[in-house]
């Protein structure tokens, strides 16, 4: 989620409006899908969080303001922009479509850069270019003096090793190759061009280098400065509708700070296109529709300001979307607008009409009853993760290291784990039981622990995932005749005849283990923990277990 | 008024309380020695009694230290075979003797021998001979003392031991003297306990039945026989602390979890469930999130290492999906417009959010529409665990399919949630955003002491991922709560860990809700 900061005198200018900051904190999480945060009483500041990921033009005071004005009535409809002709000029090269095809620019002239203002157009560059862009993969945004630049400017992909220039915050040439390995922006973005032979380029007429797209810009004239009043603004991208809404973004802004804008025509093997594209898309909307997904009944004229209200214009019975959105793709996403300019808060609630039958999942008829039993026979529940560390499933479970890599085999692991502690899929409940002892040794014993979950395990192409119930006992006289007690209470509530079988398991005494054989085939393990186990947990006490496959189980009980 | 206390008092005193009050020794101030022995008890149980005695008001106990004197091992030796002094003196009583034959006669040894003659000579018990060289005889004084014993041999002949406060002088003195000789005297102290009755006590005293005439325990045998028609049954201090007890206990977590299944079913929705290995498939792609959205990069999902792929999409659904993502579908939606890769929406992850049984449940043969659904499922994200955050966590989220309902319907149900999870009616319910809804909204609810929280999220599936699923369009409002946040309030925790702790003494105490 965008987070920005702004002055609020500065935003209260935009909106032209005396506004008390409680209610501006309102209609943000009335209207804008956005909380008022922090305001610094210091320096006039307010910071903001906004939740629609999708609509950038809200993540500046231009933007907040645009939209309020039009919540609040003071304006309507889509925000004009005055664009005047130019014959400024880039060249596209066909050699940047294999890997950074689009380009979008304007340039603004004739209002002098202070601090404030330079301030908000980088954050605006940044929340637009890592939040939108996909961390300037699909846009990024570079501004020039653009003074300093020669015309046409000439976008192309070079090879790594062609070029040098100064970048930015640096004082000597440096090949594209060596800024994505020196360069901190270098390194930061380095990934979007990693399978691409060629880099993309933006140098000027005369050679002068203006920046290297997506990384960094050049040192020389991509440095805007206070007192700078003629930008160039370029963006370009893996995508042409967000480049342009990148571009028809910043001109909306700059023009409404007191810029003019003026085009640029970029021109691609001889195809011209006047840039910024302010394509304007019609949608139909009607009333039965609207009705339909909110419930509410308008009458046309009512449906058409309420467009205006949401700041798109109305047509007939279509609604245009603003260039300065492009986030709607089906007519849902325009009828969450005329919703919302109607007030979520005027909105009257009605209930849900059917009756339907509720019902808990099968596995709660057997799983809770065993639960109570457990309870009833002393055992303290355990509710624990179901991420677990792969080393206690296997030297924690007194599997050999020999036989470490076999057995590992039948883990679900992670990828991608940030810490050995979460790393695999538990596949028993038995090491989680064992975890807890181990933490409780100053704790008074008896103790009796159970816990009741998920547990998967791997076969070679498939996984399978079971639930699984586990019971611990450990006290000095903790043995597998406590252990086959319980086994016989539980097997005796679920209705289920049980054999106990010799078995071996790494986890458990030899000759005092045993698999559990009940509807026909193996369904868990009993037996003393190891001494070898309960040393490998540090834990000082005896202990037996059971562990029982409840999955197994469950079809049989609830088939009876 | 007075009286009756007392003999309130008196009735509920245990047994061994009651065998001490009575002893006449207590009426005066007595060691506690004493009253073991008058009392044929054991020395724990007289002073148990006494300590619940004097908490109660009815004696008061007192200390004394004493400092003792003993003999040591040399020094219980000597007091039998006599001093070395001693021995020297009888070894010449009667003619003097030669060094030598001294020490053979009276068996000393080298050292021995030295401290006689030192202790000898200051005592003026014996001189050197005058006729023969390192020869001694005995003094007029020596053979008083070789008659009736040195003053040092006498003291160790007497009673042991020996208050030292109580010595006279010249013994003080004999004291700081054989403490110089190796083990001869020991020195200690010793804590006298002595006890007296209070007033209360007195009084509780008279009013004190004999120890003998109150039962403590009925048996089996006094019921039988019928003595227990007899029987006076001592009544209990029901103050006294007793010895803690460690019962079965559900987890209050996994219970909170259960009373949540529980009214989710009462409000008639049926309980659906999913695996926690996911395909992306069914975690993202079927709810339309496009496989280039920023929560399905690397590092907010769990990836599987191996096998890294399902093998058991239905594969006419995934197309039908892909065509959703890339064209809508003919939903009426632009869809997202790239090009979808099914071998990325096979890849298998952690689930990321109980949204993926929604999306089964949708697409399962057996939906009934109308119907409502709800899912209480773990689910797995990438972030660094704090106390308000965790990789593996809890959602709880469900579906209304019904034709005919809208964003009205929506707010209905976001207000029942708010009545039955918050117990309040004071909600605000504000525009949201999220990938798969649209309209979407949140419900804010005013915790009675917390203040606005944010308690649900919500929202209407889009098209683009019902008609896939579902096969035609058909209304379906979602929600989804932050149980885990809830539960926290619920059980009074501040931390996000402690939800899953394994720390046995807190799940000991903690309440069970």
């Amino acid at each position: 989620m965008p987070t920005i900061t702004f002055s609020y005198t500065d935003f209260l200018q935009l909106l032209g409006k005396k506004l008390p900051l409680e209610e501006f904190g309102r209609l943000l999480l009335l209207f804008a899908k956005a909380e008022a945060g922090k305001f610094e009483k210091e320096t006039g500041e307010i910071t903001i969080e906004l939740d629609d990921t999708n609509l950038p033009y809200l993540w500046c005071p231009e933007g907040l303001a645009r939209f309020l004005k039009r919540i609040l009535g003071k304006e309507k409809g889509i925000a004009k922009l005055n664009l005047m002709h130019s014959s400024y000029k880039i060249v596209v090269d066909s050699s940047v479509k294999k890997v950074r095809p689009y380009i979008a620019a304007f340039i603004a002239k004739g209002k002098k850069l202070d601090d404030y203002l330079l301030k908000q157009l980088v954050q605006m560059q940044e929340k637009l270019c890592e939040n939108y862009g996909r961390k300037r993969q699909k846009v990024s945004i570079g501004l020039y003096s653009y003074k300093r630049i020669a015309f046409p400017v000439h976008y192309k992909a070079v090879p790594p090793d062609s070029v040098k220039f100064v970048p930015l915050e640096f004082d000597r040439p440096l090949s594209l190759k060596e800024i994505l390995r020196q360069h901190p922006k270098g390194q930061q973005y380095g990934w979007i061009l990693q399978d691409a032979e060629k880099y993309p380029l933006l140098a000027d007429d005369k050679g002068e280098v203006l920046s290297f797209p997506p990384i960094i810009n050049s040192n020389f004239t991509g440095r805007l400065e206070i007192g700078d009043s003629e930008i160039l603004f370029e963006a370009t991208g893996t995508d042409e509708e967000s480049i342009n809404l990148a571009a028809n973004i910043f001109a909306q802004n700059m023009a409404e700070r007191g810029f003019e804008i003026h085009s640029v025509i970029v021109s691609c093997e001889g195809r011209t296109i006047v840039s910024p594209a302010a394509k304007k898309e019609k949608m139909k909307i009607t009333a039965e529709a609207v009705k339909e997904l909110i419930g509410l009944k308008l009458k046309e004229p009512e449906l058409r300001q309420l467009l205006l209200k949401a700041g798109y214009d109305a047509e007939g019975s279509y609604a245009v979307v603003p260039p300065y959105r492009a986030d709607i793709i089906h007519p849902v996403d325009i009828i969450e607008d005329v919703a919302i300019a109607y007030g979520f808060d005027k909105i009257k609630d009605e209930p849900l009409a059917s009756y339907t039958a509720g019902e808990k999942d099968k596995a709660a008829e057997i799983i809770n009853p065993l639960r109570k039993i457990a309870v009833g026979m002393g055992f303290q529940e355990i509710f624990s993760h179901i991420l677990a560390d792969r080393n206690s499933m296997l030297s924690g479970s007194g599997i050999p290291s020999a036989a470490a890599a076999e057995n590992e085999k039948n883990i679900v692991q992670l990828e991608n784990f940030m810490s050995e502690t979460y790393s695999a899929v538990r596949n028993s409940l038995l090491p989680g039981l064992l975890d807890v002892l181990a933490r409780n040794k100053h704790e008074d014993y008896p103790q009796r622990i159970f816990e009741e979950g998920i547990v998967a395990s791997r076969a070679g192409k498939s996984i399978f995932e079971c639930r699984s119930i586990a019971l611990v006992s450990a006290h000095p006289k903790a043995d597998f005749t406590e252990q086959k007690q319980h086994l016989t209470a539980f097997m005796r509530t679920l209705g289920i005849e049980f054999t106990i079988q010799k078995a071996a398991h790494p986890t458990f005494t030899k000759g005092r283990v045993g698999s559990i054989i009940a509807i026909g085939k193996p369904v868990g393990v009993i037996g003393e923990i190891s001494p070898a186990v309960l040393s490998w947990w540090g834990i000082e006490m005896p202990a037996a277990a059971l562990e029982i496959d409840l999955s197994a189980l469950l079809n049989r009980v609830s088939g009876q | 008024m007075e009286s009756e206390k007392t003999a309130e008092i008196a009735a509920s005193l245990h047994r061994l309380e009651r065998a001490v009050l009575v002893l006449p020794h207590l009426a005066k101030h007595s060691a506690v020695a004493e009253l073991v022995s008058a009392s044929g008890m054991q020395e724990v149980e007289v002073i148990r009694a006494l300590n619940w005695l004097q908490n109660k008001g009815m004696v008061v106990l007192s200390e004394a230290i004493e400092e003792l004197v003993t003999l040591g091992e040399n020094g219980k030796a000597y007091a039998k075979s006599q001093l070395p002094e001693t021995r020297f003196l009888n070894a010449i009583k009667n003619k003097p003797l030669p060094i030598a034959e001294i020490k053979k006669a009276a068996g000393l040894t080298e050292e021995e021998l030295g401290a006689s003659i030192g202790a000898l000579m200051r005592l003026g018990a014996i001189e050197p001979s005058a006729a023969a060289e390192k020869t001694f005889k005995i003094t007029a004084t020596g053979s008083e003392f070789a008659r009736s014993g040195t003053p040092a041999q006498r003291f160790l002949s007497r009673k042991f031991p020996a208050k030292a406060k109580e010595l006279p002088p010249e013994e003080k003195a004999l004291v700081s003297e054989l403490k110089k000789r190796k083990d001869v005297i020991r020195e200690g102290i010793i804590k006298n306990r002595t006890a007296v009755l209070t007033d209360l006590g007195k009084e509780v005293a008279r009013k004190s039945p004999a120890a003998t005439q109150t039962t403590d325990r009925l048996t089996p045998e006094m019921l039988v026989t019928g003595k227990w028609k007899e029987a006076e049954f001592r009544s209990y201090d029901l103050t006294t602390p007793v010895p803690r007890v460690f019962f079965g206990k559900p987890q209050p977590y996994r219970e909170f979890l259960e009373e949540v299944r529980e009214k989710f079913t009462a409000l008639g929705f049926e309980e659906m469930t999913g695996p926690i290995v996911e395909s992306e498939f069914w975690n993202m792609d079927a709810l339309f999130m496009p496989q280039f959205h920023s929560a399905r990069d690397i590092h907010d999902a769990y990836y599987i290492k191996e096998p890294r792929h399902a093998t058991d999409l239905p594969q006419q659904l995934v197309k039908k999906v892909k065509a959703a993502h890339e064209n809508g579908f003919g939903t009426g939606s632009k869809g997202w417009r790239y090009e979808f890769s099914e071998e990325k929406s096979a890849r298998l992850i952690m689930r990321s959010q109980t949204t993926a049984c929604s999306a089964r449940k949708l697409a399962s043969p057996d939906l009934k529409i109308p119907g409502k659904y709800f899912a209480i499922g773990r689910c797995f994200r990438y972030d660094v665990i704090d106390a308000k955050h965790l990789a593996d966590f809890n959602q709880v989220e469900g579906i209304v399919v019904e034709e005919g309902i809208n964003l009205k319907h929506l707010i209905g149900l976001l207000k029942l949630l708010a009545r039955e999870f918050c117990n309040t009616s004071d909600v605000k319910v504000v525009p949201s955003y999220f990938p798969f809804t649209e309209p979407s909204a949140s419900l804010y609810a005013k915790h009675p002491k917390l203040g606005w929280m944010e308690l649900a999220g919500a929202g209407i599936f889009r098209s683009e991922m019902v008609k896939p699923l579902v096969g035609k369009h058909v209304p379906v409002i979602a929600w989804g709560i932050g149980i885990d946040r809830i539960a926290m309030f619920r059980l009074g925790l501040s931390d996000i860990r402690e939800l899953f702790s394994h720390d046995l003494g807190f799940l000991r105490d903690s309440k069970v809700v």
